[in-house]
């Protein structure tokens, strides 16, 4: 057998860090935070530094700044909240800049490993949705909010006894359980495989170059479709966050 | 001793590994929002209203130059308008100031052509009466000859006794006479 020999590292090592400064602190830095942190420095630097100087005639970076904005105003706010929301849009923004930057750091070479892949993250990214809807949607319709989400209109009344703990589930837990999960999922997965086909491409090809070449090209085709899961999984959760926000000043839709 | 710290590196393995790595750890927690509060504070600041007005700038000024450019269009077109008419005028005026330059050679040349006809009929005119006067005279001149001959052969008759041979000779005389006067 070929792979008679392969050993796969316990999951711990693929996600655990130690730390590097603050050691054993409730701030201590470790890779995770590392690379969030720099992902924040760099999201400023190319945005607040890209926007000093704007011209009528879009060149270079600029080109990218107005590209994400209208992706995000246009795809997003307008089309999911509505046409008059554009006052979300920062937050929208920044939220999808935030998990980008954070997923593609799974394919920058020898970092390799999404932030987003800790359940940190995506737990706190999706608690900060969850606290933004409920807001929104006590502020813009009171107490109605929970009982039209719990009694919806034109239900049968002994079918309440069905829909209303599905929807109050649905509402406390689902949403911000699946947001997290499906993001922190996606990103673990994606690391595990790739970390899977990095170790088998360099042992095959001291051990069995002979099928060296096919854990080689899937670990090019699995990075490719990385990138694309990385900006795929930042839309969708903000997307979600939107569609939330959305239904939060519009509970009747 | 050696068992003792093997068994301790041991268990401090098990409690590394005894935590589930999907659970989320408070100092990763901790540094993910101070990242995403200073990305989204520092962006909804500085960056979005600035390149929301980037984009709105370049809006209007497309738009101002779409309406300037629409504006110009009409007022070129009206000139355009203007021209036309003006010219579609002067051709008028050209047309008309040609048939009246006709319609005054026309009459030009009728007075012209009357005029020598009324030239004309002058000098026949006065040529008839140059004739008519020219041959009273001739007539008025053979008269007085005639009777200054008759005279002169009345006193030739009376001067002679004249025979019958004579008289002939003498009217034949005369005739040749007057013939020759004549001639």
């Amino acid at each position: 057998m070929l792979l008679a020999k392969f050993t796969f590292p316990p999951t711990d090592e693929l996600f655990r860090w130690k730390d590097m400064v603050f050691n054993d602190s409730p701030y201590a830095i470790n890779k995770t935070s590392f690379l969030v942190m720099t992902s924040a420095v760099l999201i400023i630097a190319l945005f607040v530094g890209g926007s000093r100087k704007m011209k009528l005639v879009p060149s270079g970076v600029q080109n990218l700044l107005e590209v994400t904005y209208e992706f995000v105003d246009h795809g997003i706010t307008r089309d999911v909240i509505g046409p008059n929301a554009a006052r979300f849009t920062p937050f929208l923004g920044s939220l999808f800049l935030y998990i980008l930057f954070l997923n593609f750091w799974e394919i920058i070479p020898f970092i390799q490993f999404p932030p987003t892949a800790r359940a940190a993250i995506p737990a706190y990214l999706a608690i900060q949705t969850y606290l933004i809807y409920w807001y929104l949607g006590f502020r813009h319709n009171g107490f109605k909010y929970l009982t039209g989400h719990l009694f919806p209109p034109g239900v049968p009344l002994p079918l309440y006894i069905l829909v209303t703990p599905i929807e109050l589930v649905q509402i406390v837990f689902v949403r911000p359980f699946s947001l997290a999960v499906r993001l922190l999922a996606n990103m673990m997965a994606g690391h595990i495989l790739l970390t899977a086909l990095a170790l088998l491409t360099a042992y095959t090809l001291t051990n069995a170059p002979i099928i060296f070449i096919g854990p080689f090209l899937l670990l090019v085709g699995v990075t490719a479709f990385e990138l694309l899961v990385g900006f795929l999984q930042a839309y969708i959760f903000t997307l979600l966050t939107a569609v939330f926000i959305a239904d939060s000043l519009h509970p009747e839709h | 001793m050696h068992g003792v710290l093997a068994l301790v590196v041991a268990s401090e393995e098990a409690e590394v590994t005894a935590k589930n790595p999907i659970l989320p750890e408070t100092k990763e927690i901790v540094w993910a929002v101070v990242a995403f509060v200073l990305v989204f504070s520092l962006l909804a600041w500085k960056a979005w209203p600035a390149i929301k007005k980037a984009l709105r700038d370049r809006e209007d000024k497309i738009r101002g130059d779409l309406e300037r450019a629409e504006a110009v269009r009409s007022e070129a077109e009206a000139s355009l308008e203007e021209y036309n008419q003006q010219l579609a005028e002067a051709r008028g005026e050209a047309g008309r100031i040609i048939e009246e330059a006709r319609v005054a050679a026309d009459q030009v040349r009728k007075d012209l052509i009357a005029r020598a006809e009324a030239d004309a009929a002058d000098v026949r005119t006065r040529a008839q009466e140059d004739i008519r006067l020219a041959s009273d005279r001739a007539i008025a001149d053979l008269q007085t000859r005639v009777s200054d001959l008759s005279i002169e052969l009345a006193e030739r008759i009376v001067q002679r006794n004249l025979d019958r041979d004579t008289q002939i000779a003498l009217i034949e005389s005369y005739i040749n006479e007057v013939g020759g006067t004549r001639r």
